[in-house]
């Protein structure tokens, strides 16, 4: 007879399938799965970021992905903890949209160390993978053109990504008050032990050598930029987080 | 964006990472954690954390380790000297790494030949954002040859737990 699993923590994630985004006058989303987004919020997001000189908002339609892209610094899924610390309690996170943080500065240098992936985004995205949208995906572009020099730093990086977790943060406090019930999809994971099983631990490398080599944990929100904490300043040290909170987005990939 | 876009891992990706999903849904194993651990620009600092995770796994007694990385060239040292300290005290290990033809790894140990190329197209850096970043069938063969190692340990009487 084998040791009964010992269940730590639960954590449910439950998702709103988005169907249609479009400009609106506001920043806008609903659990029937509309999204509007508005340039609204570029004007005061360039008085707070000295370092950012222009940013663009595009929404990319399924397919229509024959088009300029500046390197893909990103792709962030629009996530927020309704109840509970990342890990455990709920999260609600949208499904059909996803965002993508593109970074160029004012002398046309790609925000990128070693490789770069700024070209025809239908040659230099490649869909349908863990990382990617879907074929069927929205995606909102949210390019950076950044003051000259300041896409190879780690502060302007950095101001990059709060900036655009500005702009996400706005559906995020939205989604909290979606009604859990009308979620399209619903996953409960456990954090547990199964004892009398082979321990098995998952040791994950992750960049930690600069301004676009660099790797966020810990922030306020899931796959969060504000409030986060580079491994760059915890020295690169192995930190140790549980599956449910890796899975909640403990993670904000700062390459 | 950082070494090499097509080895990328996003935050998306990371937010449904196959590797997690795998091992956490494998009811053979118990998953006791994930450890993240950065990539310094010295190398003395690269030899120190990648020793310093092989510590946390030796602690846990973790019965077997899976590395993983979505870098390649110069993290090669970082990457191998961590799979040859977990190697070293005696623990089974696999991993995942981008190899390709362009990205042979630059140093070698001998613990390194249970390690998965996720290379997926023609063997070069395509800077195609997520086309060469681990997929589910390469975890789950990292998974499964980390089990035969397991066992392997196990009939040698070098394992941990029983």
């Amino acid at each position: 007879m084998p040791d009964k699993e010992i269940l730590l923590r639960r954590l449910v994630i439950k998702a709103f399938h988005i169907n249609e985004v479009e400009f609106g006058e506001e920043n806008k989303v609903t659990a029937g799965g509309k999204m509007t987004v508005s340039k609204d919020i570029i004007e005061g997001l360039l008085k707070k970021y000295p370092l950012i000189n222009k940013i663009d908002i595009q929404i990319i339609k399924p397919g229509d992905h024959d088009r300029w892209t500046n390197t893909m610094m990103d792709i962030i899924p629009v996530s927020t903890k309704v109840l509970g610390e990342i890990g455990e309690g709920i999260t609600h996170t949208l499904t059909g949209v996803y965002v993508m943080l593109t970074g160029i500065d004012t002398n046309g240098k790609q925000t990128h160390e070693f490789g770069s992936s700024e070209g025809n985004l239908k040659d230099k995205l490649f869909l349908n993978r863990a990382g990617t949208p879907g074929d069927d995906d929205y995606i909102i572009s949210f390019d950076i053109t950044f003051e000259a020099g300041q896409g190879q730093e780690r502060v302007g990086c950095t101001q990059g990504h709060d900036a655009c977790d500005e702009f996400i943060q706005i559906f995020r406090n939205q989604m909290k008050k979606f009604h859990g019930d009308s979620c399209t999809e619903r996953h409960t994971y456990y954090d547990k032990i199964r004892p009398g099983k082979k321990r098995v631990l998952i040791l994950k490398q992750t960049a930690g050598q600069g301004a676009m080599y660099d790797t966020h944990l810990f922030g306020a929100e899931p796959s969060g930029s504000l409030g986060s904490r580079s491994i760059i300043d915890m020295g690169n040290m192995p930190v140790v987080v549980s599956p449910n909170e890796y899975r909640d987005g403990i993670i904000r990939s700062m390459q | 964006m950082g070494i090499g876009p097509s080895t990328k891992e996003t935050s998306l990706h990371h937010f449904r990472d196959p590797l997690l999903d795998v091992v956490s849904s494998d009811e053979d194993v118990d998953l006791m954690g994930i450890v993240l651990v950065g990539t310094p620009e010295d190398n003395v600092g690269k030899l120190l954390v990648g020793t310093r995770a092989a510590v946390i796994a030796e602690s846990m007694r973790a019965d077997g380790v899976i590395c993983s990385t979505d870098g390649w060239g110069n993290s090669d040292v970082d990457f191998c000297n961590m799979v040859e300290q977990v190697g070293k005290r005696g623990m089974p290990v696999t991993g995942l790494h981008f190899s390709g033809e362009c990205a042979k790894f630059v140093v070698l140990n001998e613990y390194l030949e249970g390690i998965i190329d996720i290379c997926k197209g023609d063997g070069s850096e395509s800077a195609n954002v997520g086309e060469n970043a681990v997929n589910a069938q390469e975890a789950r063969r990292a998974l499964v040859h980390l089990k035969v190692k397991m066992k392997q340990a196990e009939a040698a009487g070098k394992s941990w737990s029983k």
